[in-house]
């Protein structure tokens, strides 16, 4: 197997910190946020990549770190949120169809995607590090150097949004969260070396694991997921990435019988090693199962499971360098209209697109 | 700033810290015609010290000369797409032959940094709170930064600084960290991965600084922090 490059656009000078996609009927929209706290909206075809939409800069006074698509919207609505370094969450939205008239793909050419600002929250003390919505679309988690995971209800639009309840038990700043594919089930990865898990417990939000074992601050995490309803039941496993330069892959294993609520998880293996510094960014794809990290090195690299479910993961790919010399914030595997690949962003300002060539 | 939280550190002159021996033919290396760097040698043969002021004087008038011909400065920005652009869909995109991407420096030549180097660029930075130079203090000290670079602008290049605080309980090491890391990270080319770490045993709360001074995310949003950034400009700027 080996990982070529699809395509790379450059979209600003400072450092790109996060990116997430999401397929509409009429395109495929990648957000890009960066250090000049203007998102950028990619629309990711086969045939051509366009620059759709550059949002209002004055919005955020500081970098955005993070942006998420709402999922489960009506299906001609693009909702995004944005988390920045100035403490505050935005919600920007789209109609990307107005009525009839406007559905055939001309029209759509014409006039782009432009999204407004729909709601701005306030909450978290200092710089908001990830945002994160659920499956379902009816919650919003977003962490923050304060220490803290809150966790927002919203209503079908997106305009309103209700603390439902605020999780402070890391001892040190929130770096990521990330839900379930299709449980009500969050991960939060923490500055002090901990991933702890979420669920609604009575009325309100519990935390039911901690996951120990990771030598440093533990930068990001994502869920097994599956298309094809692979998965058993019971089967829930977390892959996470850290400043001790490793990838671990975390297994539910039971319901804990002792302590009423809490869940046993074991760390059911730790990826064969191969970055150098730390891992910034892990992403497990639901359709071919496979994980692919990247971090400080530069380094792209692709692990596969023997057979699902082992824990045996073997390197199948790695590209060295792929943003040249820069350090990579964020790695995530996306679907072009049947064509799985992977997206990149790096401190060069560069999105990376990258064929993966069986 | 009355109230030092050390009184007395120790003082290194300045003419004490260590630098690079001169050599005289690098002297010569940087500017002036033919005839300049001819006219300069016969003046080193008259007074043999680079400390020579008619010397000086001359290398003063070359600057001057050299400061009419300001080469074209281009901005970084007009590497960027402009918004009108987008539908024409032409901003800048790189090709699908993957050499493009470390294709950008392969003209220059290998240039390895050096301890010296990173010792010029650190121990001049100013104490936050007495008015001498990191160097001056020994916070910074050429014997505890290594270097490993093999000067191809494609590779990876690591250094590695353990800064010596005055003190043990020294609440300013993260900002003095923060700043010769805002230091090395403007100077150096960006294939430098920095390390800053306190010197084993000499501060109390040694790994939590050192956490702090390496996380990319921290150090990202205090550049973005105006107060503190004004701080760390104030120790950038020498120490006069």
């Amino acid at each position: 197997m080996s990982i070529t490059l699809a395509k790379g656009i450059k979209l600003q000078n400072d450092k790109t910190w996060s990116l997430d996609y999401k397929c509409t009927p009429f395109s495929n929209l990648l957000a890009v946020a960066s250090t000049d706290r203007k998102i950028k909206i990619l629309n990711i075809k086969p045939n051509g990549t366009k620059l759709e939409d550059v949002l209002d800069g004055t919005v955020h006074r500081k970098a955005v770190r993070s942006v998420a698509w709402r999922p489960n919207t009506d299906i001609n609505t693009a909702t995004l949120a944005a988390g920045s370094f100035d403490s505050t969450v935005s919600i920007w939205t789209k109609e990307i169809v107005g009525n009839d008239q406007e559905m055939d793909d001309e029209s759509m050419d014409e006039e782009g995607i432009e999204m407004d600002l729909l709601a701005i929250i306030e909450g978290h003390e200092n710089e908001v590090k990830c945002v994160a919505w659920s499956f379902d679309g009816n919650l919003l988690a977003t962490c923050s150097r304060d220490k803290s995971v809150w966790i927002w209800e919203t209503d079908e639009m997106g305009e309103e949004y209700e603390c439902v309840s605020v999780l402070q038990e890391h001892s040190q700043d929130v770096k990521h969260v990330v839900w379930h594919p299709s449980r009500s089930l969050l991960a939060s990865s923490s500055y002090d070396d901990t991933i702890r898990l979420w669920k609604e417990y009575d009325d309100d939000w519990e935390c039911v694991a901690v996951l120990t074992g990771h030598e440093g601050t533990v930068w990001s995490s994502d869920f097994e997921g599956s298309n094809t309803d692979q998965l058993q039941e019971d089967e829930i496993r977390l892959v996470s990435v850290s400043d001790d330069s490793t990838a671990r892959v975390w297994k539910y294993v039971e319901e804990d019988e002792e302590n009423d609520g809490q869940q046993v998880w074991i760390c059911q293996s730790i990826l064969p090693k191969v970055h150098a510094n730390q891992v910034y960014s892990v992403s497990w794809s639901p359709i071919s199962g496979r994980i692919a990290t990247s971090g400080s090195d530069g380094t792209l690299v692709i692990y596969q499971e023997s057979e699902r479910g082992s824990g045996t993961f073997e390197v199948v790919a790695q590209k060295e360098l792929c943003h040249g010399v820069y350090e990579v914030n964020i790695v995530k595997w996306i679907d072009v209209e049947g064509k799985e690949m992977i997206a990149t962003g790096g401190d060069d300002g560069y999105v990376n697109l990258w064929n993966i060539n069986e | 700033m009355s109230d030092y939280l050390n009184e007395n550190p120790d003082v290194i002159d300045v003419d004490e810290l260590p630098s690079r021996k001169e050599d005289s033919n690098e002297l010569f290396e940087n500017f002036g015609s033919k005839e300049a760097i001819e006219r300069k040698k016969l003046l080193l043969k008259i007074d043999h010290s680079p400390k020579s002021q008619v010397l000086h004087d001359i290398e003063l008038l070359d600057k001057l000369l050299l400061l009419n011909n300001t080469p074209d400065l281009i901005s970084d920005t007009e590497s960027l797409p402009s918004e009108n652009d987008s539908d024409t869909n032409e901003f800048q995109i790189r090709g699908s032959e993957d050499s493009n991407i470390t294709d950008e420096y392969a003209d220059e030549p290998a240039d390895p940094v050096d301890v010296q180097e990173i010792y010029d660029l650190t121990a001049h930075i100013c104490d936050p709170e007495h008015p001498l130079t990191l160097g001056q203090l020994s916070i910074v000290n050429m014997p505890d930064i290594e270097v490993h670079d093999d000067g191809n602008p494609n590779h990876l290049a690591q250094i590695v600084i353990r800064i010596t605080p005055t003190i043990t309980h020294c609440s300013l090491a993260t900002l003095i960290g923060l700043g010769i890391r805002v230091r090395l990270e403007r100077a150096l080319p960006p294939r430098f991965r920095i390390t800053i770490l306190v010197k084993k045993g000499t501060h109390n709360s040694e790994q939590q600084v050192n956490k702090q001074l390496n996380d990319k995310e921290r150090v990202a949003a205090a550049c973005e922090n105006e107060q503190l950034l004004g701080v760390v400009s104030k120790m950038l700027q020498t120490c006069k």
